[in-house]
């Protein structure tokens, strides 16, 4: 492939002339620390001066010996040293003996996991930045091994019965390990945060037919942030979600009741919706923030690999794939590839978000969110007629709220979300001889939830949580204004109806139990056929 | 690909060139012991993360600087302490990650006032949770009740 070749070819030249300039002026550096010992060996002329100089070396060396010694002291965990001198306060969070102190307290996250010592003994050496050194254990078994490094992870469990639509909708037992997901975070200064999310999906990947693995290794998020001012910080581009909706962006298990994430997440907005791209975010004053989002488009092109060809287009031959953007499954199937310079457009993408949580509404949070390409139709696309498809265009809006009434356990969710299609007439799906997953000219869901948190008391030395929960989606993913060369005769199964009830135990807000019973409804005459039972455990620290 | 450089090219610029000399700090201690005692003439260390604040010789309360790990970084967070042990104002002083951000606004901050070592100090009890920075909130919640936990009988 050229375009790759040349890329490599260029990336290659400039990296061999720095090296060349480090090295000249690592050479300059060191000739001129020669030189200047040289000129102080050479200087004293006198034997006097040449034994005054060695003894002065010698008390030099005496120092040294002893603030090496002081250091190395320092460093043994057992011997106390003096607190922190009050210049440099923000050098450590309270001494174990102190935190011990607090009745009842867990501090998962308080920076020290040493032995508590007694009651008022000074703590150990405090790193000299607390914000770059947080001592936070890799998934709580070791030290992290590089100094800043903090490891976090998410993760669900899912199992249970299921009517499967493709089994002719019997039920089946299933178990699936979803996704395992670590996030490292590494504070390279105090403003330029790595942050990352490594994620292995449905028990991982083999090649071997004996490991029966059939899932995915990703690289779900990894960005550089320049944080500058609380108001405008930089997200160096790489790959991130798109900001659109609440639970595309914060989309761990505990922030949601159901075993499946809520249903609009599940191709109106194909989370997890991620991106190759460039954003600006920040607070713009109390309870008001934003970001605004560049990246690289959604594409209407949903096959593998096999069917893209080196020139970065659809393949001609062996004939037909598969629509990134259909009636069915909405957006579900149009994200945009994340590496090898293999995207097929060269179109950008727009997404912008505000998010509020007015003072005067305790409680309440919000948000409003869009997202426009100006063409998601790849390079080279066709209809089955042989038709080529134009351009067309696509936007998404998204406004959703989640209202925990204070001083009750009651919280309320809503959420309404829209797809804009501008040509649905060169759409895939629309061209592609399949009369059934058709689009229109919008497709649009909207969700409303109640829950209600139960305190259930003390329970293995955490405070559990109980929220039962309600949920109703409705779906619209074919409606009117078809176009295309296809017959057009849906069978009612883009019109769905959701109701999903659940109850999810949280033992600390850091992990949740949940069972969660849905009942799916469209209006194809053979029906959905995809009611489940499921029960999931899901993690985030 | 151009349309790549064109669109982060400004705020590649802009972000070099306002390259940060300390990190996104919202208030100095200098600047957050003045607004929390505004009336004191001067601080008296207790230890390297307390000061005794005083007008001539009479003590107003205790301040208090802490820091707790929001998702995965510190948030650097200060506590002021009235005489009768009652938080009078938290503060946040820096802030690092990129998410959960919410924990620095005053509407939220400001449930922390009147609290005392007796008080629950729970997310989802007497303090509220923030959606999207669950972490960040419980986190702060329980440095409070470690910092009044530890000073809260010092400031009488």
């Amino acid at each position: 492939m050229s375009i790759r070749t040349g890329v490599c070819v260029g990336g290659t030249k400039r990296r061999r002339v720095f090296p060349a300039l480090i090295a000249a002026a690592s050479i300059l550096t060191a000739s001129n620390g020669t030189a200047g010992a040289a000129e102080d060996a050479s200087s004293p002329s006198g034997a006097q001066t040449s034994t005054e100089a060695l003894l002065q070396k010698l008390q030099a060396m005496e120092q040294r010996i002893k603030s090496l010694e002081g250091q190395l002291k320092k460093q043994q965990p057992a011997e106390p040293v003096p607190a922190a001198k009050p210049a440099a306060p923000r050098t450590g969070a309270l001494e174990p003996g102190v935190r011990a102190q607090a009745a009842g307290e867990t501090p998962g996250k308080t920076t020290s996991q040493a032995p508590a010592k007694a009651a008022g003994q000074a703590s150990p050496k405090a790193p000299a930045d607390p914000g770059m050194q947080p001592k936070k254990p890799i998934l709580g078994l070791l030290d992290s091994p590089v100094e800043g490094l903090a490891f976090g992870a998410y993760g669900e469990v899912k199992y249970g019965a299921f009517r499967n639509p493709d089994a002719g909708g019997k039920w089946q037992n299933g178990f699936d390990a979803h996704r395992l997901v670590l996030l490292p975070t590494y504070a390279i200064t105090p403003n330029i945060i790595f942050n990352a999310e490594i994620e292995l999906e449905h028990g991982g990947i083999a090649f071997d037919a004996d490991d029966k693995r059939h899932g995915s290794a990703e690289i779900e998020q990894m960005f550089v942030d320049f944080k500058i001012a609380d108001q405008f910080n930089w997200r160096a581009p790489g790959i991130d979600l798109v900001p659109i909706g609440f639970i595309n962006q914060r989309h761990e298990p505990t922030q949601f009741y159901s075993v499946n994430r809520p249903e609009i997440y599940n191709g109106l907005i194909p989370s997890t919706f991620m991106v190759p791209s460039s954003s600006i975010y920040g607070r713009l004053m109390d309870g008001l923030s934003y970001q605004v989002q560049i990246s690289t488009s959604i594409e209407d092109f949903g096959s593998g690999f096999d069917l893209r060809s080196d020139a970065n287009g659809v393949l001609l031959l062996p004939g037909g794939y598969a629509p990134g953007i259909t009636g069915l499954s909405a957006l579900h199937d149009s994200r945009p590839v994340v590496g090898d310079f293999r995207q097929l457009s060269n179109t950008m993408a727009y997404a912008g978000k505000l998010d509020f949580r007015p003072s005067f509404l305790p409680g309440f949070a919000g948000s409003v969110s869009g997202y426009f390409s100006p063409n998601v139709t790849p390079r080279g696309a066709f209809g089955d007629f042989g038709n080529t498809l134009g351009r067309a265009s696509l936007g998404i809006f998204d406004a959703e709220f989640r209202y925990r009434v204070p001083d009750t356990g009651l919280e309320l969710r809503g959420e309404y979300a829209q797809v804009f299609l501008g040509k649905p007439e060169n759409m895939r799906a629309n061209n592609d001889t399949d009369p059934t997953n058709n689009v229109g000219k919008t497709m649009y869901a909207a969700s409303g939830e109640i829950a209600y948190h139960f305190p259930l008391g003390t329970i293995l030395n955490s405070e559990w949580e109980a929220v039962p929960f309600y949920r109703y989606t409705y779906e619209n993913l074919q409606t009117s204004g078809f176009a295309g060369t296809d017959a057009n005769t849906p069978t009612g199964a883009g019109q769905l109806q959701f109701h999903t009830l659940g109850i999810a135990v949280f033992p600390s807000p850091k992990l949740v139990l949940k069972a969660t019973y849905q009942k799916v409804i469209n209006r194809d005459p053979a029906g959905a056929q995809s009611d489940s039972f499921l029960g999931g455990l899901g993690f985030f620290f | 690909m151009t349309s790549w450089i064109r669109l982060t090219a400004p705020a590649a610029v802009v972000a070099s060139m306002a390259s940060p000399a300390g990190a996104v700090q919202y208030l100095s201690i200098a600047q957050a012991q003045k607004q929390a005692f505004p009336s004191a003439t001067s601080f008296a260390a207790i230890d390297g993360r307390a000061w005794k604040a005083q007008a001539g010789s009479q003590v107003l309360g205790v301040f208090v600087v802490d820091h707790v790990i929001g998702k995965h970084l510190y948030i650097d967070y200060a506590v002021a302490l009235d005489t009768g042990g009652r938080v009078q104002r938290v503060e946040i002083l820096q802030y690092r990650e990129s998410y959960g951000g919410e924990v620095k606004e005053n509407s939220w901050l400001s449930q922390f006032v009147g609290k005392t070592s007796g008080s629950a100090l729970k997310v989802d009890r007497d303090i509220r949770n923030i959606s999207g920075a669950t972490l960040s909130s419980n986190h702060v919640t329980e440095g409070v009740k470690r910092v009044l936990a530890a000073y809260g009988s010092r400031a009488r």
